[in-house]
């Protein structure tokens, strides 16, 4: 249990020192309409919705895409699929949601697809390869013992390919975290607000404050896929 | 706290310059610069990196800067499009540009710190020219008139249904159709003293939050030109988009905004070495007025023309150099 506490206690550490760091500045007026614990808490709060929203709507979209697609009678598809989920990702996620925009207005759902776009891919990739990579041997193994197709999957195939599409969702979620950012050009808060403040007013506290907590974000986040991960892999492999 | 070194924030500065200079030898050489000393050699052997930042106006103003010197015998290196604000500043003060165009406003709260900005123009600019001067090395050549402050801008036919023409109107507003006052603003303008806060102050507005939207720079003028998301938008007042797109500006009437006059900034070495660089373009920024700089940003913005092109033919329309 022990060494789940390590990355808690270091953020917790960094959390400390930055304020620290921070109460011990003398602010201006206009650092000080950022770095207030209301302003901070809603812009977490933001950022934390819009990154838990994005990520709980990936797995809803991405896990059973990529199961379908994993199916013999589908695999021609997969190109189609995957080419899609490349060019989401390719695609510089601030032009995305510049157009995205520009055809349908600003908002938190804008944000939203803005960040899906981005994040889909490793989840549908690992679900696909997770799948793709379980032993036929063991495939064969459950058929013979009078498994439906059906079962197979639930029982064998899926179970098999946790550990990878966990994988794949982490780092879904650590770059929904940092994509997040984004959402400040269109109106959909999260500590984007805090960040871009601070580049274009060269206010570096403020700067500061923006990026180590979207980093620290990204790190607890990825922290608490590790410790689900753990949780969630069969045991014996 | 681990901030990135010098070496880091050099080398970023270096990959910008790098990139922006290959996408200007795209460009290739253009047949409408300006012959080399062709209006006298007193620069003759000097050699300038002229940059910008990365919008039209300020790519503008450093393409008539190269013109100007190139017509007086000086070499001089295009490092125009720098991204943001504080990128070109450092470029500046690290000696990877030797000059560009900076507002008074935008030296006084972001380099020089202050938050509250002087009303008068001359006063700013004097008061921006010494500071920086003394704190920071950085010379301030002549102050053009033209005036790229903060204002609300909101489209033509919508301005005159509402009858809004000033911002004093807009306190009525609020209150008689709250539904309608509804704003779009970049968030750096959120949090300064001469943004939202203090424009909602000096005019008493006491706007719903949610009908304040924070929105990318580009994104204001679109969302102000469908008019669904806002009714008013937070723009730069000598911007082309304002007469392309159909918006009308409502007047400051209160004048609360800070004044953002541009002038030529270099570093103190450098005028020290070559003063002949502001008597060149003294009599420049004089001529910059928000008319003119409107009509050269919608030359760019909207007709699609090259800023190095816009900038030599205005110089030459104006008679500062030969055709």
């Amino acid at each position: 249990m022990l060494r789940y506490l390590g990355t808690p206690l270091a953020l917790a550490a960094v959390l400390l020192v930055l304020y620290l760091w921070v109460s011990g500045l003398a602010l201006d007026s206009i650092e000080q309409r950022t770095l207030n614990w209301e302003y901070i808490h809603t812009r977490v709060l933001e950022h934390l919705r819009l990154t838990a929203v994005a990520t709980l709507l990936v797995v809803i979209i991405a896990i059973p895409v990529g199961i379908l697609l994993s199916r013999p009678g589908a695999r021609w598809l997969s190109p189609v699929v995957l080419g899609l989920a490349n060019l989401g990702q390719a695609t510089p996620a601030i032009g995305l949601l510049a157009l995205l925009t520009i055809q349908f207005g600003i908002g938190f759902t804008i944000a939203l697809v803005g960040l899906i776009a981005y994040a889909v891919l490793p989840v549908l990739r690992n679900t696909i390869i997770g799948i793709q990579q379980v032993d036929p041997a063991l495939i064969e193994a459950a058929r013979g013992m009078g498994m439906t197709r059906g079962q197979v999957l639930r029982r064998v195939e899926i179970k098999l390919a946790v550990p990878v599409i966990l994988a794949g969702l982490r780092t879904a979620l650590v770059m929904a975290v940092g994509v997040a950012t984004l959402a400040t050009f269109v109106n959909a808060g999260g500590l984007g607000d805090i960040i871009v403040n601070g580049i274009k007013l060269q206010r570096t506290p403020v700067l500061v404050t923006g990026g180590v907590l979207t980093a620290v974000i990204a790190f607890f986040v990825d922290w608490l896929g590790s410790v689900t991960e753990n949780a969630l892999r069969p045991r014996g492999i | 706290m681990h901030t990135p070194t010098r070496r880091t924030i050099l080398a970023g500065i270096a990959a910008i310059t790098a990139v922006t200079a290959l996408a200007g030898c795209g460009g290739g050489t253009s047949a409408s610069a300006s012959e080399q000393g062709s209006l006298g050699q007193e620069l003759k052997d000097a050699k300038f990196i002229v940059g910008s930042k990365d919008f039209s106006e300020s790519i503008i103003l450093g393409q008539i800067t190269m013109e100007m010197l190139r017509a007086h015998g000086a070499e001089v290196v295009d490092k125009t499009n720098i991204k943001g604000s504080t990128n070109t500043r450092t470029a500046l003060t690290s000696s990877q540009i030797d000059m560009y165009w900076e507002y008074t406003g935008t030296g006084w709260v972001t380099y020089l710190k202050q938050t509250k900005p002087l009303a008068d123009p001359e006063q700013q600019y004097a008061a921006v020219a010494k500071d920086d001067l003394a704190q920071n090395k950085v010379f301030w050549g002549t102050r053009a008139p033209l005036n790229n402050t903060y204002a609300f801008a909101i489209r033509k036919e919508k301005a005159a249904e509402l009858g809004v023409t000033k911002l004093s109107d807009l306190a009525g507003l609020v209150k008689s159709k709250p539904a309608e006052a509804t704003f779009c603003i970049e968030s750096e303008f959120s949090t300064r003293d001469d943004g939202w806060p203090g424009v909602a102050a000096a005019y008493g507005l006491d706007v719903p939050k949610d009908n304040v939207k924070s929105v990318d720079t580009g994104l204001i003028y679109t969302e102000t030109k469908k008019g669904s998301t806002c009714n008013f938008g937070e723009v730069f007042a000598t911007d082309g988009r304002i007469a392309s797109l159909g918006l009308t500006v409502l007047e400051d009437d209160e004048h609360f905004f800070p004044v953002y006059n541009a002038a030529l900034t270099m570093r103190q070495e450098t005028n020290a070495k070559y003063p002949q660089v502001e008597t060149i373009m003294a009599p420049v920024a004089q001529k910059l007025t928000d008319q003119v700089m409107q009509s050269l940003n919608a030359k760019v913005d909207a007709d699609g023309l090259e800023p190095r092109t816009v900038a030599h033919d205005w110089l030459a329309e104006q008679g500062l150099i030969k055709k």
